[in-house]
């Protein structure tokens, strides 16, 4: 299996947790991750600004990677969202395919829509399977109670194509309970990070994100895991600063599933950048 | 190219907003066939209970074209585009989408863009990424750059100057 990492923006120049764990323990799983030079930002956070924009610089990483004809592993839920509907309105409208395309064609590119798009967990989910992750597992997570969070835009619209489904995505949860650990039901699962307005209303956005940790840390769950490294930065870089807006002392370990695996694979906690974690993760012992 | 090209209320926004305007005559006449105001969008929105968001109010004002007081309004800005409205409505309207569109005619009518989209686009637009590569700390207290961490280089646009020429042509396309 061989993909081109897409990093996006945020997981390259600060989530660094995700990224040492996803290049860690991907190739551990036989998934070949190839870097490319070239590209840039997804677009999605500016969307708002100006949708144009939004597509036309999707559809430029796309190419890029078309160009050297492989397909896509988006780790970051926001990127991968704008990737598949620049697909989805491009390959289903060819004049604005043309109109794009004339744009592209100053940097040489073109977007043809050829390749496919992967994110962490229907990679981990459907690609490599939970019976495969099973067989790497050295430090079974012992019923260890988790709570996921995907984030909003890795499960919907559904109509575009999105990796999990949108009221009840399990994916996260098998891939948990191959590695031993407990992922549980919550009421709040479905709930947003607040990031999306952390731009123009910081205040609300961490509201947001103190509502949901505190709704956790009620339900007495060991830890929280995650997959975008915009919720990340939320719940655990933010994790303190969010406490205040809900008048809590916040105190929930926040993972990424990537780190989870890691550990669960025994690889060392150093490599998957657990010291880069705000959030109090060595409560859990692991590692 | 500057960023004044895409936010300024001067004549090369014609163009652009020609387009959005078409966008939402596109949903308005979507909206007034389909929309019945059952306020399932509101009873999900991420954005209701804490900030007033009310998508199915939002999708009235559209139906009876008041598009202007919308634009003016902060209201839109609140949206968290969590795209439970458009997953979740029965008729297949997609609120988000309309507050997508009115936040980009804001824009391109001169509106003041909130809070650090400003300096979001201001990066995007001169080196191709959303920030700049940050150093972080660890748990004792010790910075950490990409390469302590022994990540490779990062992807970035090589020519930058080359991607704002194409980016800027968006938005000031028939200039």
């Amino acid at each position: 299996m061989k993909y081109a990492l897409y990093p996006g923006c945020v997981m390259p120049t600060e989530q660094y947790a995700y990224e040492l764990s996803i290049r860690e323990v991907l190739p551990k799983l036989e998934v070949e991750l190839v870097d490319i030079k070239g590209f840039s930002c997804c677009g999605e956070p500016l969307k708002s600004v100006n949708q144009m924009l939004t597509l036309s610089l999707s559809a430029r990483n796309l190419a890029i990677a078309e160009k050297q004809g492989l397909d896509v592993y988006s780790p970051c839920p926001m990127c991968h969202f704008s990737l598949r509907e620049c697909k989805h309105i491009l390959d289903n409208n060819k004049d604005m395919m043309d109109r794009i395309n004339s744009m592209l064609a100053s940097e040489d590119l073109s977007y043809k829509g050829t390749g496919e798009l992967m994110h962490t967990v229907d990679l981990l989910h459907d690609v490599i399977g939970v019976e495969e992750i099973k067989k790497h597992v050295k430090n079974p997570l012992k019923d260890l109670k988790l709570a996921t969070h995907y984030g909003c835009h890795l499960i919907r619209p559904s109509e575009i194509g999105r990796p999990v489904n949108s009221e009840n995505p399990q994916k996260m949860e098998a891939v948990l309970v191959a590695l031993g650990a407990k992922p549980l039901f919550y009421p709040e699962k479905l709930d947003c990070c607040g990031a999306p307005i952390l731009a123009n209303l910081p205040e609300s956005s961490l509201t947001k994100t103190g509502q949901k940790l505190q709704a956790i840390q009620d339900q007495d769950f060991d830890a929280m895991v995650d997959v975008c490294p915009w919720c990340h930065k939320m719940f655990d870089s933010r994790q303190i600063k969010a406490g205040e807006t809900v008048a809590a002392k916040l105190e929930i370990p926040v993972l990424y599933l990537t780190q989870l695996l890691g550990l669960a694979f025994g690889i060392k906690k150093e490599k998957l950048g657990l010291d880069l974690n705000i959030s109090p993760v060595n409560k859990l012992n692991l590692g | 190219m500057s960023i004044t090209d895409l936010t300024s209320m001067g004549e090369s926004q014609t163009q652009l907003r020609k387009e959005i305007n078409e966008r939402l005559s596109k949903l308005q006449a979507e909206i007034s066939d389909y929309c019945y105001q059952c306020a399932k969008c509101t009873s999900g929105c991420e954005a209701h209970k804490l900030l007033e968001l009310e998508p199915h109010k939002i999708v009235a004002l559209t139906k009876r074209g008041l598009i202007d007081e919308m634009i003016n309004s902060d209201v839109i800005w609140t949206c968290m585009s969590c795209f439970k409205c458009r997953e979740r409505c029965p008729q297949k309207v997609a609120p988000v989408e309309i507050l997508f569109a009115l936040k980009n005619m804001a824009v391109a009518t001169g509106k003041q863009i909130p809070g650090n989209y400003t300096a979001m686009l201001q990066s995007v637009l001169s080196t191709g990424l959303l920030q700049e590569i940050k150093s972080v700390s660890t748990k004792d207290n010790k910075t950490k750059t990409r390469s302590d961490l022994g990540l490779p280089e990062i992807s970035k646009p090589t020519d930058p100057a080359k991607l704002m020429g194409t980016l800027s042509k968006i938005a000031v396309e028939k200039v």
